[in-house]
């Protein structure tokens, strides 16, 4: 067969068409509430964040006091909290988004970078917050 | 309703994204389809594209490209992805919640049958498909958006972010091949 009439068998051909899907309105309602997961996410590291403001807030206006003694003193009073919101998020945070990131580099590793960026900008954000917070946390 | 006030809408409130996937979901659905034959991997990989999609769609601004190229560019990615590592598809999809699993589960295999009938229809189809998934994934992706959704190659060239030339050889490198494969059977 030529390639023109092997081009010409293609055009012809009949596809299978996709004229009606039962399940993609109840995928459509859980892709939207997916968004919910991304907030409570954001919370958790803007925890953290939220008490290292107020640490450094602390050190501008009393002198006596730097951020590194504040998060020693919150660190001895709620051990516990300190381990949880300053260690165990992070590196998890850090270990999520950075997998995350690799999966989508994967899949987009043919495009641009600004369209890796447009899609990663976030986790990458996620990522330095969370190693920031253990790099003030471990100083 | 045009793309860029959709897009307006949903940068608004995400909720709007419902409506760009009522419009591209079934499209998408049925390339990705018709590029792995296979139900279960489409559902997939469907669904990782618009979770991505609506993930990155507050940063998505006209720059060439549409909505639809760039949805087309998120399945083709997905697909690809899944040609290459030949494995079990570690899907977004199995993440999300749904209120009603076994209502969704049920619509899901009803979707199956109904699709599996109608593959089972296009004999020349099935075998042409056979023979392509042999194929380096750079030519089934060319090849099945040239003559399995009948795009032109401005389109072509947009979604794959390629250049004319390379499409052009891509295209006929690609056909000889499958011609070649086609022939023997």
């Amino acid at each position: 067969m030529k390639t023109q009439d092997f081009e010409e068998k293609l055009n012809r051909m009949t596809k299978p068409e996709v004229t009606h899907l039962k399940h993609e309105d109840m995928l459509a309602g859980a892709l939207i509430k997916a968004k919910d997961k991304s907030a409570l996410s954001w919370w958790w590291l803007s925890l953290p964040i939220y008490i290292i403001a107020a640490f450094i807030m602390k050190s501008l206006f009393m002198p006596q006091t730097t951020l590194s003694i504040s998060m020693h003193e919150f660190a001895s009073k709620e051990k516990t909290l300190a381990i949880l919101l300053f260690l165990i998020v992070p590196i998890v945070f850090s270990i999520l988004n950075f997998f995350s990131i690799r999966k989508i580099y994967r899949t987009i590793e043919n495009q641009k970078i600004s369209a890796l960026l447009h899609f990663v900008w976030f986790n990458f954000l996620m990522m330095l917050l969370s190693i920031l917070i253990l790099i003030i946390y471990l100083l | 309703m045009d793309e860029i006030e959709l897009l307006d809408k949903i940068k608004v409130n995400p909720d709007h994204f419902s409506e760009l996937f009522k419009l591209y979901y079934k499209p998408i659905f049925g390339y990705i389809f018709r590029r792995t034959g296979d139900f279960d991997s489409t559902a997939d990989i469907a669904a990782d594209t618009f979770l991505k999609a609506f993930r990155g769609i507050s940063h998505f601004s006209y720059k060439g490209i549409s909505v639809k190229v760039w949805l087309y560019r998120i399945a083709t990615n997905e697909v690809n992805l899944y040609f290459r590592h030949r494995q079990k598809h570690n899907s977004l999809f199995e993440k999300i919640d749904f209120e009603k699993k076994d209502i969704f589960h049920n619509f899901l295999e009803n979707d199956r049958k109904e699709l599996e009938i109608e593959m089972q229809k296009h004999e020349t189809f099935l075998t042409v498909l056979k023979e392509l998934k042999l194929l380096p994934v750079k030519y089934q992706e060319v090849i099945s958006l040239k003559y399995f959704e009948g795009k032109e190659n401005k389109e072509i060239i947009e979604i794959l972010n390629i250049k004319e030339g390379t499409l052009k050889s891509l295209l006929s490198r690609g056909i000889q091949k499958l011609r070649e494969k086609c022939n023997q059977i």
